[in-house]
């Protein structure tokens, strides 16, 4: 019996599973594929899956960390090639690994968010002013949470939850590459665009995609 | 992957993941590799279609062949067809995303009257013209199947062809016919006149009606070669009908989330009002071989950890015993469920209950349907108070503490005593609870009684009954909630106004079509949901056609009265249905086909054979 920690592409199609659905997802691609996993011991056993960071619907990833415990001796590599011969289209597995880092060390993300603008000149003075208002240190956009019952809102500092930012324009479209804190205080990217666009205006469309995991102190999560 | 129109639009709407598609198991194919596409329409949400059985079977059926490709499309929800509305974007499959109009033949499985507004609102959003006589080139091809085509008279006006019965050989034949058809590049009436000499299928284009002064059908008159009479299509031997070894797996959370095998077809039971009990007839066994293999096959591929098993009323599978028996040598290993919907608890033995060792039961659901024994009798619904009792005292004993009970209003013959007795049988099943010794302490019980409202339907014995009017039901409603004299027992009654268009569109002719339409237009749609249900935009629609609901719905019919569907014909005869019918008149119950066959005569569809007869019963 070990643990292992499969790397979750996600892309495509399959952005709009929600991560309860990718639980669901899972369960039945591991019996698929022939995985033996442990199941939970409760009175009602069910398989044990873990994904260890919630990713909005709409979003896309480069690798969601996952992780189950198998009850055999099968090899990383093995799992990744039996998973990925059962998934539906824009999932896949890009690499299965030991778990290394504790999911409590989850400090940072890295995303990349691509917004399409009309015409190549809006995008521009997007990519302009963004810059600037991160600069200047002054976003505050409202997440709307829930305390019991009942609908709380709070106000959040966002440049306080950005690490890195860097804006350029690409045709219509501006880029962003940017690292929020993530884990325990964790910054939805969703909130710094409607930020963004709170000072500014409204993007057509917006592609997000989360590129990786990093430690308190910038190092690599895995 | 997608362009950017779809990726607004998905981004816009609340559940994307029903217009995605790329499941697991969705077939994707190269369209210039086939000869014919077929679209196949669920007119409900994505979560309710994907549910069912049988798009799974014609699914797999048709993308077994090589020559045709069988793509996906749903009834699109309010928000997703504002985007549609929006960006001007033509209804589009789950599989290629291409346009629906662009397929040659697309098919509406009608499983509910109340799905019709869907049917049209999914061929407007497609950009498809809504009436037959309006489409002139051969494809798109709008057919039809589904239970509701026994009767499909009142969408008569907007299908080219309805599959009758069974669908696992008609719709290779049509298929083979549209592929020939295309080919010569036949015109569509050929095609048609063809297609009506293949055996279940109904082109109602070539029927002529006629009415008398009085509004009822005077004559129904076969042309250009049809039959004039359109027998319904059925598998004879279940154990080798096409049945898929792999399904589509769904990405988000669906209805029936759970693989499904059909164990046997039909019904023993002709329960009068019941009209999947005479559609369905004569009774296929599946040997208990083919089925483990097939739920072993479809578990395999799908990674599913629940089984069910499917029929009308499972208890009656004649080798239920063996089948279990197969089926937890293995699935008790591999961690899977084998649930039963459908059971009759009456004669269920509870050591084989106690095999399923993972059913797992939230409450106990009973249907008695009538709340005395002279009307259980009438409706044929063989079901004793004792057998209820006995059946919720077990429950009780078992540590449960809450019972579903259904019931109809409206029911024919139903007098007030009838009535009454739904809350006297309640109460009585209160009164079990008490009488338990061990019941647990602090603890109350729970009986939900649920009353829906009687639907007349064709090709059951009750076709030529009225349904009650809608005071009349509210007025039986009232008298029953006045009768319930404990809070133990809670009261909830279903929407007798939806229950009233059922029972017109049930029993519809082809005049129904205007109103159909202009109800659509009116912006009707996802009826048999109650929070989009119109009444008032339906009541509107019915005086603007000057057409009568109660004529369609509260008029008492003479068996020599020529009905819309007399044209059609699902093996079940006139003569019997009218026996039972007399029957029910003088609250005479039959016994069950495997007691003794009551010759309702769907055995000459299958050669003579139905396996009610057998009598090996385990």
């Amino acid at each position: 019996m070990r643990d292992v920690r499969l790397w979750i592409k996600k892309e495509g199609r399959a952005k709009y599973i929600s991560h309860l659905d990718m639980n669901r997802c899972f369960t039945r691609a591991v019996r698929r594929a022939g995985i033996n996993i442990w199941y939970t011991e409760g009175f009602n056993p069910h398989p044990y899956l873990n994904f260890l960071t919630p990713l909005s619907l709409g979003q896309e990833s480069d690798g969601e960390p996952l992780d189950i415990r198998i009850m055999d001796d099968m090899q990383n590599d093995e799992i990744t090639q039996r998973m990925n011969g059962v998934l539906p289209e824009g999932i896949s597995v890009a690499v299965t690994s030991d778990c290394i880092s504790k999911c409590a060390d989850i400090a940072f993300a890295r995303y990349t968010l691509v917004l399409d603008f009309e015409d190549e000149a809006k995008a521009q003075s997007f990519t302009n002013e963004a810059r600037q208002a991160v600069n200047d240190g002054k976003l505050f956009a409202e997440k709307v949470g829930k305390k019991g019952r009942n609908k709380t809102v709070k106000q959040i500092d966002i440049c306080a939850h950005i690490k890195e930012f860097d804006i350029k324009t690409d045709g219509e479209t501006a880029v962003i590459d940017t690292v929020l804190s993530s884990g325990n205080d964790n910054l939805n990217p969703t909130l710094l665009v409607s930020a963004l666009n709170g000072v500014i205006f409204k993007e057509e469309l917006l592609h997000i995609r989360r590129k990786g995991f990093f430690k308190s102190d910038m190092t690599e999560w895995r | 992957m997608f362009d950017k129109i779809t990726e607004k639009m998905l981004s816009a709407v609340q559940k994307p993941g029903r217009y995605t598609g790329g499941e697991q198991g969705a077939v994707v194919k190269d369209k210039s590799s086939v000869d014919i596409r077929y679209a196949f329409c669920f007119p409900d949400t994505y979560e309710i279609g994907m549910s069912h059985l049988g798009l799974k079977i014609i699914y797999g059926l048709v993308n077994d062949r090589d020559d045709a490709a069988c793509e996906r499309v749903f009834a699109p929800w309010i928000d997703m067809e504002e985007q549609l509305k929006k960006y001007d974007v033509p209804l589009f499959t789950l599989e290629s995303m291409d346009p629906v109009r662009d397929f040659d033949m697309v098919g509406f499985t009608l499983q509910y009257e109340m799905s019709y507004t869907n049917m049209l609102n999914m061929l407007s959003l497609s950009k498809i013209p809504l009436r037959a006589s309006e489409r002139e080139s051969l494809t798109p091809m709008i057919v039809a199947g589904g239970p509701c085509v026994c009767n499909s008279e009142p969408v008569a006006d907007f299908v080219d062809l309805c599959m009758l019965g069974e669908g696992e050989e008609v719709t290779n034949d049509l298929i083979d016919l549209l592929k020939e058809h295309k080919k010569k590049g036949s015109a569509k009436a050929e095609f048609l006149r063809e297609a009506a000499k293949i055996d279940g299928i109904y082109v109602p284009s070539l029927y002529d009606v006629e009415y008398n002064d009085d509004g009822t059908v005077k004559s129904i008159t076969a042309k250009d070669g049809a039959p004039s009479v359109v027998k319904k299509r059925i598998v004879s031997d279940l154990d080798s009908a096409y049945f898929p070894a792999s399904t589509i797996v769904p990405s988000i959370e669906v209805v029936h989330d759970r693989t499904t095998t059909e164990i046997f077809r039909g019904c023993i039971r002709g329960c009068r009002f019941c009209q999947a009990g005479f559609l369905y007839r004569p009774i296929r066994d599946k040997s208990p071989e083919v089925i483990d293999r097939q739920c072993r096959a479809i578990s395999d591929s799908s990674g599913y950890d629940e089984i069910s098993l499917c029929s009308l009323s499972a208890s009656d599978y004649s080798r239920m015993r063996e089948l279990i028996e197969r089926l937890i040598s293995w699935t008790d290993d591999e961690k899977i469920n084998v649930a039963l919907p459908s059971l009759r608890a009456d004669n269920f033995p509870k050591e084989l209950m106690e095999k399923l060792a993972g059913v797992r039961r939230s409450s106990l659901t009973f249907a008695p349907e009538a709340g005395t024994q002279r009307l259980r009798d009438a409706i044929n619904k063989n079901v004793t108070e004792e057998e209820v009792l006995h059946t919720a005292r077990q429950s009780f004993e078992g540590g449960w503490n809450a019972v579903k009970l259904y019931f109809m209003i409206g029911l024919p013959t139903e007098t007030e005593e009838d009535v009454k007795g739904i809350a006297h049988l309640a109460q009585k099943v209160v009164d079990e609870f008490y009488k338990n010794p061990d019941k647990p302490k602090g603890k109350s019980v729970t009986v939900s009684v649920s009353t829906a409202s009687f639907v007349p339907k064709p090709f059951t014995p009750f076709q030529w009954e009225p349904q009650n009017s809608k005071a009349m039901i509210e007025e039986k409603q009232e008298l029953l909630r006045n009768e319930i004299t404990t809070r133990k027992v809670s009261l909830s009654c279903h929407n007798s106004e939806l229950s009233r268009l059922e029972a017109v569109f049930a029993r519809g002719d082809r005049r129904l079509g205007k109103v159909l339409e202009t109800a659509f237009k009116k912006g009707c749609r996802f009826d048999g949901w109650d929070d989009m249900f119109r009444y008032d935009l339906w009541q509107e629609a019915f005086d603007e056609c000057s057409v009568s609901m109660d004529f369609y719905a509260n008029r008492a019919r003479e068996y020599d009265e020529v009905l819309p569907w007399d044209h059609i014909d699902y093996g079940v005869s006139k003569s019997f249905l009218i026996r039972e019918s007399e029957k029910a008149r003088n609250s005479e119950a039959s016994p069950n086909c495997r007691e003794k066959c009551m010759g309702c005569t769907a055995d000459k569809l299958n050669g003579g054979v139905c396996d009610a007869r057998c009598k090996t019963v385990d």
